[in-house]
């Protein structure tokens, strides 16, 4: 479930970080976790509108996730461990390591079920809960980001 | 309902590939697709924050044998490219283990009228 939402061209915070200085990756830090988190969050409340139906095998229809899919995915939605490459920090949202859930007594990948539900297969309608939150989440993540290095710039008296 | 997707819709249902809009009852046996809506501007909101209007859809398509793969995805991306210039991108290519189906999925996303 590939979703990429990059922060480019953004002179305002680029400026605000080099009147950091030295606290300017801190800084960057710590705006792009509170803006995963908001991302997260806005995901995570898509979960709850997905339409779900008792599992039942269906040779040639499409059938909606059972609420055991649903309630797996729930709740295991996270944020990567930081990468940081020299003046890049980066990270990403998603059910990467979230890993296995019993599921109507088999143990599943919770990433697989998630991407079922949101990709759809060709016996499962699709659902885009995280595209959907994704898109929904950016400009609030973005938001969030510039507000937390406005906080550590009103710190340092630099505003 | 956006015009574009409308165009999008009868693009790939003049092609050889049976598409249906966002399910098949009873899917065909073979290749076929799905195209969906998924969402569109008004729904684009997060915390209380004003985005763009733009609209985004998916083009599904399943088929079980490997060589027909190459045609497939130029058909559709001929389509693509056509009605939402370059605002659409191969969001993912998988094999159903279950099905023996092969599944590649698009997406495109629209701004109000033009490209993304």
């Amino acid at each position: 479930m590939p979703i990429t939402a990059k922060v480019e061209g953004m002179e305002e915070i680029s400026e605000m970080l080099t009147r950091l200085e030295e606290d300017g990756p801190k800084a960057a830090a710590a705006g792009l976790y509170d803006g995963a988190g908001i991302m997260a969050k806005t995901i995570e409340s898509g979960i709850d509108g997905i339409k779900t139906a008792p599992f039942k095998y269906t040779k040639f229809g499409t059938r909606l996730p059972s609420p055991e899919e649903v309630g797996a995915i729930r709740g295991a939605i996270g944020i990567a461990k930081f990468d940081k490459n020299g003046a890049e920090v980066n990270t990403s949202v998603g059910f990467a390591n979230a890993g296995y859930a019993d599921v109507a007594g088999r143990q599943k990948a919770i990433a697989l079920v998630a991407n079922s539900i949101n990709s759809g297969t060709s016996f499962m309608q699709k659902q885009p809960f995280f595209r959907r939150g994704a898109s929904a989440g950016a400009k609030a993540a973005e938001a969030a980001i510039i507000k937390t290095i406005e906080q550590r710039l009103d710190e340092k008296n630099l505003k | 309902m956006p015009s574009e997707y409308e165009a999008l819709v009868a693009a790939l249902k003049l092609t050889d590939i049976p598409f249906a809009e966002y399910a098949w009852k009873n899917r065909p046996e073979g290749t076929y697709g799905v195209v969906s809506l998924d969402f569109e501007s008004g729904q684009l909101e997060g915390d209380g924050l004003k985005q763009d209007r733009s609209w985004e859809a998916s083009v599904d398509v399943f088929f079980s044998r490997l060589s027909e793969r190459e045609d497939l995805i130029s058909t559709v991306e001929e389509i693509l490219t056509e009605i939402c210039g370059d605002s659409w991108e191969l969001n993912s290519s998988t094999y159903e283990n279950a099905t023996g189906l092969f599944h590649v999925e698009w997406t495109c996303q629209v701004m109000d009228g033009g490209d993304a």
